[in-house]
């Protein structure tokens, strides 16, 4: 202790002559720092009321609300968050989390009101003076915390898979399944979009689990089709996934794939029995085509005791999912997996067996309470220009069908396909792999109507055909088919200026001074199907309501004759999986009808 | 660095259980509990452990135990062993005591009045164990074992805010897209 | 604090140790210090049993502010844990975000980027400035010294400005989760640091002056609170509060963590043990965090990751384990004990802080025959948090 102890603490009065330091008004001198985390925004525009920020908010603050503004549509809820003010603890988590980066946070601050109620509000609804303000928090770049990289799907390279039909993709493993399905969120964005509302979700989450035979039993609850839809599911359900929008969606149908992978054929019969009810009943539904349609409703029908039996004209069954999709897509063994549980059921499949040849409907209709017409689009449509009644100008379906059957018909080495569809691809590549097995060259040529970015096809498979040698050229329009000396010889095609006109109506101009021609052997025509009704009879014909050369059918898929009911791709289209999604709604829709006529009697 | 040599010392001295090296500096090895205060004072006055830095217990309800876990330190040696005691769980919550250590370190009265609290493990000897720590006029069961529902204390004790809804994205979008519920 | 040597003014103690004091004597009175009260960091209360003006025996209660976040994290996501954690202790709320990453990151296998070690260091720095900054406040204000706590207030919030334009938040920053740091340094960061550092040295040469160099203060704090070197460990002591009893602990050294062995520096010692000699050495510990500070800004990544991969923390499951992650507050050793069982919770989550021992048994032995109105300096000047016991 010393004199300078005494006098040091004086030193202090030097402050009497510094200005001071606080902030003469904070209220309005006082800006949040640029990366402040304070009251919510919320783009309404991109947010897709996927509601992950409230699932991962630690403090139950937000909850997704409807609002007035927005309506649901595909890959868009139509909710929107609504924060708790009471709860919030901005952390933002919410922004750290938002599949779209529509949620953000400005640097605003300070919010005086008397009333507490206000303090629970919808960022981007109830407008705010803030909701424009350009500082605050943002997800920094690279900061995700869900993965947005979707795991690569092993394939053949197009030199290994080029000249044969063994199955191209390779499906995941157990620790690549994992990786893609921790992605998801489980928001449940697709499910909607899926035509038979698939648990995607919640199988998803059986793989994270490794729980697989509750994979299993999730995807029978809606779908018995799991090999097919597995590999050649048109899987809509991605375009609504959350992750699509600042990534790669999950592969959804890749993961389905691998769910039923993963468990022997055996067990999977067992588990898509759990429930089956034993006791037969007395009714009895004749089902004509075994097509993805039929059999999901004879599924069913089975299922819940009733006899069922379906009638197919060709050989086996499947309908398009074995005559119309390649092998290398869908390999037959994965569908007859599918289909041998379906019949495990106790579903009676009659195969070789045609309506109105083998069977009249009118015995059918003697012999069963209920009908179910599901026979599908097998008959090619021509573009009936010049040449095309030739023989070696065919339909593509036919041809599909021949190659399933196993006819190893001779390829001529130059082909052109015309049309721009899934269909004409398949054609395409079923052809190109055939030149390749008899010839050791492709030269297949496929014209598109349609401009490159507008083809019907999806856009792997344009891919992965040209990388198989196919020549595609889209914006061609076919002019005639050239014949010389009775064989065809090539296909004039002429440039397609534009394919719908400004009503959208299908009305192709053309430019005539763009002509072409492309050598060719044989030329495929794959512009569409139509089905076949003939075996119908007359007075049917007659007795049904008609829609556009289609039997007009209401939302259970019921016809105006009460015992017929009707499905798949000959009354809508225009995939497998609506055609699951049919099957269910009319085997329900025959089954209210059952127990409507028991109540009766 | 490794904890192998010291474990295999205090093996040849203590039957004890396998040992969990968690880093080069730290690592936990099962004890019996009639061996826990002979291995404290070896620790503690034979191998430098002389800081007890925690005392607190996990609750394995599913497999009928509570784990108590006696963390030393060792600062000359800057490294970590981690004692786990493995208690009968039914027989704890019965009333079974455990022995108090608070004679080695004076601050394990603390942590063993906040046990006998929080998890309702007893010490009977550890000096005002049984004066209220944190919980003042708690009437529920211990708060910190697993069979204590935090979410449902809070919904029967406190009032929920009134007009909070949420809708499930997944339902919601169905019910709309799908309006006869197809 | 000697003992008065007429020993019957004293109560006798039972057979089982503890004091025979009967109250109806009146020799004794009963006196709460909290839990609200001026003297004291936070609410706890110390119950006082006084004979004259000279304490005979205290008693810490805590129990205001227990919000039970070792059990809220059970039944939280591993990511839904990081905002939580920081709310245990206001002052220096990063060494909670710090210990639950690590422990996180050490269970599930993450590998940190360097540049965010990097920023963690510089957080945790930042952090200890302003928890010492708190304290001195709190110290010449147990004696009566207000204008010290308006001065350290004024540079606290300036370091709060800079923690606000790095991440986002002045108090809870929420910025240290599992995998690393939300993100890197803004423009014009070291600049507007530096002028920072530069006022807290000044407020510091100041506070030396107004605070240290006074005859009152050296006379209230000097031989006040003497802790024992030898019971330092037997009590737990950590810290400050150790090495002003010549015991140099410092987890930064002793089992360096971050980017601390990449640093030049020594722990700060003292000697005597007492209520001054803790205040210097964290006041010449808030001046090392200055330098250390200075040397990470000259030497931080400027580009890099901030963050490890990390799998989609919706549905994030660690393995099952246990470790325990310490590190080196600016009250002692903070260290966090996660349990994990495999599922996307932890199991068991226990915070020790070094108020846990030093504000219950060190406190309860210190304060014995000291005088009533050294209470608040003397508990002032163990730093005690009273959230970090309660938890």
């Amino acid at each position: 202790m010393s004199l300078s102890d005494v006098l040091s603490p004086f030193s202090a009065w030097k402050n009497l002559f510094r200005d001071p330091v606080s902030i003469p008004d904070p209220l309005n001198d006082r800006p949040g720092a640029p990366r402040y985390r304070g009251f919510h925004q919320n783009d309404i525009e991109k947010c897709i009321g996927c509601g992950t920020c409230e699932a991962i908010c630690q403090n139950a603050a937000i909850d997704m609300v409807v609002v007035a503004e927005i309506a649901t549509k595909p890959g868009d809820s139509g909710l929107r968050p609504r924060i708790d003010y009471g709860r919030c603890c901005w952390c933002a988590l919410c922004v750290d989390v938002c599949m779209t980066s529509s949620l953000s946070m400005s640097n605003e601050y300070k919010w005086v009101d008397h009333d507490p109620e206000v303090f629970r509000f919808t960022p981007g609804i109830d407008l705010k003076h803030w909701d424009s303000t350009e500082l605050g928090y943002r997800r920094p770049e690279g900061h995700r915390l869900t993965g947005n990289e979707r795991v690569v799907m092993g394939e053949l390279a197009p030199e290994a898979r080029a000249d044969s039909f063994v199955e191209i993709v390779a499906g995941y493993d157990l620790e690549q399944a994992k990786l893609e399905a921790d992605r998801c969120v489980s928001c449940g964005l697709c499910v909607a979009t899926c035509p038979t509302h698939m648990a995607v979700p919640e199988y998803i989450a059986t793989i994270r689990d490794g729980d697989y035979e509750q994979g299993v039993r999730l995807l029978y609850q809606t779908n018995p089709f799991s090999n097919v839809c597995g590999r050649v599911c048109t899987h809509r359900c991605e375009t609504s996934c959350a992750a699509r929008h600042e990534g790669d969606p999950i592969a959804i149908r890749w993961l389905k794939r691998h769910i039923i992978d993963q468990v022997p054929h055996d067990r999977v019969k067992q588990i898509a029995a759990e429930g089956r009810v034993n006791e037969p009943s007395d009714h009895r539904v004749a089902i004509i085509g075994a097509g993805p349609a039929g059999l999901t409703a004879a599924f069913d029908l089975a299922k819940a005791g009733h006899g069922v039996t379906v009638f197919e004209a060709l050989p086996a069954p499947g309908g398009m999912m074995r005559y119309g999709i390649p092998e290398y897509r869908l390999p037959y063994d994965k569908l007859d997996e599918d289909v041998d549980v379906i019949r495990s059921m106790g579903v009676e499949i009659r195969c070789n067996t045609r309506i109105g040849e083998d069977i009249s409907i009118d015995q059918l209709r003697e012999q069963h309470d209920t009908v179910l017409l599901a026979i599908g689009l097998h008959q090619g449509r021509s573009t009936r220009i010049p040449g095309s009644e030739h023989e070696d100008v065919v339909s593509a379906v036919e041809l599909l069908r021949r190659i399933t059957f196993g006819e190893r018909f001779d390829v001529p080495k130059t082909v052109a396909v015309i049309g721009g569809g899934n269909v004409a691809m398949d054609i395409a590549r079923s052809l190109a792999r055939m030149q390749r097995q008899q010839h050791g060259q492709v030269g297949v040529t496929l014209v598109a109507l349609e401009a490159e970015d507008l083809m019907l096809a999806d856009r792997e498979e344009i891919d992965e055909a040209r990388e198989e040698g196919v020549v595609i050229i889209p914006s061609r329009g076919p002019r005639q088919c050239l014949i010389e000396r009775d064989a065809v010889t090539g296909l004039e095609t002429v440039h397609c200026v534009s394919v719908f006109d400004e009503q959208g109506r299908f009305a192709p101009k053309y430019d005539d001074s763009d002509i072409q021609v492309h050598d060719a052997g044989l030329v495929v025509e794959a512009i569409g199907q139509a089905a076949d009704h003939v075996f119908l009879g007359e007075s049917l014909t007659e007795a049904l309501e008609w829609e556009r050369n289609r039997i007009r059918i209401d939302a259970d898929g019921h016809t105006s004759e009460s015992w017929l009911w009707a499905a798949g791709d000959a009354v809508e289209g225009p995939d497998v999986i609506t055609a699951v999604a049919a099957g269910h709604r009319i085997a329900a829709s025959m089954m209210l009808a059952f127990a409507q006529k028991s109540g009766r009697e | 660095m490794t904890m192998q040599p010291l474990y295999q010392a205090l093996k040849a001295g203590f039957p004890i259980g396998e040992l969990t090296e968690q880093r080069p500096d730290l690592a936990f090895i099962t004890v019996p509990r009639e061996q826990l205060r002979g291995l404290l004072l070896h620790l503690r006055d034979q191998e430098g452990f002389t800081h007890l830095v925690l005392l607190t217990a996990v609750d394995w309800i599913e497999e009928d135990r509570f784990q108590l876990t006696y963390l030393l330190h060792d600062r000359k040696g800057a490294r970590d062993i981690g004692l786990r005691v493995m208690l009968p769980r039914q027989a704890v919550i019965e009333g079974a005591p455990m022995e108090s250590i608070h004679d080695l370190w004076p601050t394990a009265a603390t942590y063993q009045r906040e046990l006998r609290e929080m998890f309702g493990i007893d010490f009977p000897d550890s000096p005002g164990v049984n004066e209220d720590f944190i919980l003042e006029g708690w009437r529920e069961i211990p708060p910190y074992r697993r069979d204590f529902d935090t979410l449902k204390y809070s919904n029967e004790t406190f009032a929920p805010r009134p007009g909070r809804e949420s809708q499930d994205p997944a339902q919601y979008m169905k019910a709309q897209l799908y309006p006869d519920g197809a | 604090m000697a003992y008065q040597a007429d020993r019957s003014q004293y109560p006798s103690r039972r057979p089982d140790g503890s004091l025979d004091i009967d109250l109806s004597s009146g020799k004794y009175l009963k006196l709460w210090q909290g839990p609200q009260h001026p003297g004291i960091t936070g609410n706890m209360s110390v119950e006082l049993t006084v004979c004259g003006d000279e304490v005979v025996e205290g008693k810490t209660h805590v129990g205001y502010l227990h919000r039970g976040f070792e059990k809220l994290m059970e039944r939280r996501t591993f990511i839904q844990c990081f905002p939580i954690v920081c709310r245990i202790c206001v002052p220096e709320p990063d060494f909670n975000e710090y210990c639950y990453a690590a422990a996180v990151e050490e269970l599930a296998g993450l590998e940190v980027p360097e540049r965010a070690d990097w920023i963690r260091t510089l957080i945790l720095e930042m952090g200890r400035i302003n928890s010492y900054l708190m304290y001195l406040g709190g110290q010449a204000g147990a004696l009566g010294q207000g204008v010290i706590g308006q001065w350290t207030t004024y540079v606290r919030d300036l370091m709060l400005d800079r923690f606000e334009e790095l991440s986002g938040a002045r108090i809870y920053h929420m910025f240290i989760m599992p995998g690393g740091v939300r993100d890197g340094l803004p423009d014009g960061f070291d600049q507007r640091m530096e002028e920072t550092l530069r006022e807290i040295e000044s407020t510091l040469a100041d506070v030396k002056d107004v605070m240290f160099n006074n005859a009152v203060f050296k006379k209230r704090t000097v031989g006040l609170g003497y802790i024992d070197p030898a019971i330092v460990d037997q009590y737990g002591v950590t810290g400050p509060t150790a090495r002003a009893a010549g015991v140099a602990k410092d987890v930064r050294r002793d089992q360096p963590y971050l980017v601390y062995p990449q640093l030049d520096f020594e722990p700060v010692v003292g000697q005597d043990s007492d209520v001054f000699t803790r205040a210097d050495v964290r006041r010449r510990d808030l001046l090392m965090s200055v330098d250390l500070i200075r040397q990470i800004l000259a030497r931080i990544p400027r580009s890099g990751a901030v963050m490890a991969p990390l799998p989609n923390v919706l549905h994030w499951k660690i393995p099952f384990g246990e470790t325990y992650i310490r590190g080196e507050c600016s009250r002692g050793e903070y260290g966090y004990y996660l349990v994990t069982d495999g599922s996307g919770y932890p199991r068991r989550v226990n915070v020790r802080g070094p108020s846990y021992t030093h504000a219950m048994a060190l406190l309860e032995r210190l304060i014995v025959n000291c005088n009533i109105s050294d209470v608040a300096a003397l508990m002032v000047s163990l730093h005690t948090y009273p959230p970090e016991i309660e938890r």
